[in-house]
């Protein structure tokens, strides 16, 4: 039988509590080098959760820091309740939430979708780029409670349940949310073959 | 509902600019807490006494009045509570005071003696008998007036954070937001950022900016003897302040963001280094040779600083943008030898390897 790390694969494990509660410890006396793990440790998925929401947007990059900065700063309240990834995501959504209410997000600049579609052939490039950009289009014309939902949900591939936590609502509230967004978008793509096929 | 695939970007250069301005706020934000708490506070022994004093002094009105006890950190105390009749704050010397009095945060600087009176509208007035307060104040759309009287200046809030002082001389410093300032002589309006103190009598100065001092006498009979000229005092200069400036300028204002980074730079403030460091980011991406010198500068000035890695990889960051790869080479083994196990170890490694 070959070994994990023959094929490429290494076991990773899951923090306990207890590894968590000792990360917190350090970031909150200071210690940098904690600081930096614990960004590391949880960079992956805030920023996919931002850039899932919000699409390829420059401001991506300036949320993902924000949410960073007001979860180190804000660490002393983690009481430990829930996962520091649950609590951090929290903080994530909170963020891309305020932006969505306060302000039109920029259109999509082409570096950042030909990053996302990077390794593809060119028409099938041009293919996704096209549609991502209609898809997003869509989203900005939903309400900020609907599309932080519908993106959460159908983009970032989490549970009802989950997000109805992130957001901060009950699973019923937050199933309406995004099967209001989803009837939206299917008006929308009734009239743009594109962006039906991605849906 | 099938899910939409949406890949974000996973770059690690991307990632890695994004953890360094996260730790680099980080730092800064820490330098500006110890900055903080380096203001000298007095013993919470001490403190309790002037605050039974103060206490004392308004017992027939059973102040319901509760200051924070707390060492070198400030902690929003319990606010006062509804309550019509005056309250008195009064800080020792060398001591200051934080409180909430409804939706505002109010720090009284040493040697503060303050009134606080609430209105039946709920409208709030700190009178400053003498001293200085620094007030963070929500906006007042739809919330009660609330009013700092200084002597004859008044100030009222339009929403902001600012500071006024009544000693030595009557000065309004506007850190956010706006506020009116009504005094004998006319009334302001203030923005971020604007210092005013009021004229010289007839001088027709106009008040937004620093301005000589007035006498505080009171217009009564018999006319006393001419004051002698007294020299305008220098504005205080706020190193956290300009450095927030130099932040902003940035997006406008390249020179002047760089001279201020550099003004902030030259002090020993706890600012210094992060600035230093902002103006060597600046100074790169205009001039190579000033941005590495900037680099040297900090490595030289804060070498044990939470950001001298951050900085000793920028500089080599510097010379593989301009397509110095020999120098870059030299800068990354040199990253290498003070933090082997650097958060660039990685990159600095293939850098610093031969061709």
């Amino acid at each position: 039988m070959s070994r994990l790390e023959d094929v490429g694969l290494s076991i990773v494990e899951r923090p306990t509590p207890e590894d968590e509660a000792e990360l917190v410890a350090a970031c909150l006396a200071g210690d940098v080098a904690a600081q930096r793990a614990l960004f590391r440790r949880e960079f992956a998925r805030v920023n996919a959760t931002i850039y899932r929401i919000l699409g390829p947007t420059r401001e991506v990059d300036d949320l993902v820091q924000e949410t960073f900065i007001a979860a180190f700063r804000g660490l002393a309240r983690f009481r430990g309740e829930a996962r520091l990834a649950t609590w951090i995501d929290r903080i994530a959504v909170r963020v891309a939430l305020d932006h969505v209410r306060t302000r039109r997000p920029a259109p999509a600049p082409f570096g950042l979708i030909e990053e996302l579609i990077d390794g593809s052939v060119p028409d099938a490039q041009a293919h996704a780029r096209d549609g991502l950009r209609r898809l997003y289009a869509a989203l900005s014309q939903l309400s900020a409670e609907q599309r932080i939902a519908f993106a959460l949900y159908a983009i970032d591939g989490r549970s009802i349940a989950e997000v109805a936590k992130l957001v901060g609502t009950t699973t019923v509230t937050a199933k309406l949310r995004i099967w209001r967004a989803r009837r939206e978008l299917m008006k929308s793509a009734a009239q743009d073959p594109v962006l039906k096929e991605l849906l | 509902m099938k899910r939409i695939e949406v890949d974000p970007p996973t770059s690690d250069s991307r990632r890695e600019r994004i953890e360094r301005n996260v730790l680099n706020q980080l730092a800064q934000l820490r330098s500006a807490e110890r900055a903080d708490a380096a203001v000298p506070v007095a013993p919470p022994s001490n403190r309790r006494a002037w605050m039974f004093a103060g206490l004392g002094a308004a017992a027939a009105a059973a102040v319901i009045l509760v200051i924070s006890t707390k060492g070198s950190e400030h902690v929003p105390v319990t606010p006062i509570a509804e309550d019509t009749t005056p309250s008195r704050i009064v800080t020792p010397v060398g001591g200051e005071s934080q409180f909430t009095v409804g939706d505002a945060v109010i720090v009284a600087a040493s040697d503060t003696s303050v009134d606080v009176k609430r209105a039946d509208d709920g409208g709030i007035t700190l009178v400053v008998a003498r001293g200085a307060v620094d007030c963070d104040v929500a906006p007042r759309n739809q919330r009660p007036p609330f009013h700092v009287i200084a002597g004859d200046v008044s100030v009222e809030v339009v929403g902001t954070r600012f500071t006024v002082a009544r000693t030595p001389s009557p000065r309004v410093d506007v850190v956010r937001g706006k506020v009116r300032v009504r005094a004998p002589g006319g009334t302001w309006l203030l923005g971020a950022g604007d210092s005013w103190q009021p004229p010289v009598t007839g001088s027709g100065v106009e008040p937004v900016t620093t301005v000589a001092v007035a006498s505080e006498e009171p217009a009564v009979a018999p006319a006393p003897p001419p004051p002698p000229p007294v020299e305008a005092p220098r504005p205080v200069f706020n190193a956290h302040q300009q450095y927030q400036l130099a932040q902003k300028l940035e997006a406008t204002d390249v020179v002047r963001a760089a001279k201020t980074y550099r003004l902030v730079a030259n002090t020993r403030d706890a600012w210094a280094a992060p600035a230093l460091y902002g103006l060597a980011e600046l100074d790169a991406k205009i001039d190579v040779t000033r941005g590495l010198a900037d680099c040297n500068e900090y490595l030289r000035r804060f070498a044990k600083s939470a950001q001298a890695e951050d900085v000793s990889w920028l500089r080599t960051e510097i010379l593989r943008s301009a397509g110095r790869r020999d120098e870059a080479r030299v800068a990354a083994t040199d990253y290498l030898r003070q933090w082997p196990q650097g958060s660039y170890a990685g990159i600095a490694r293939r850098i610093a390897s031969p061709p």
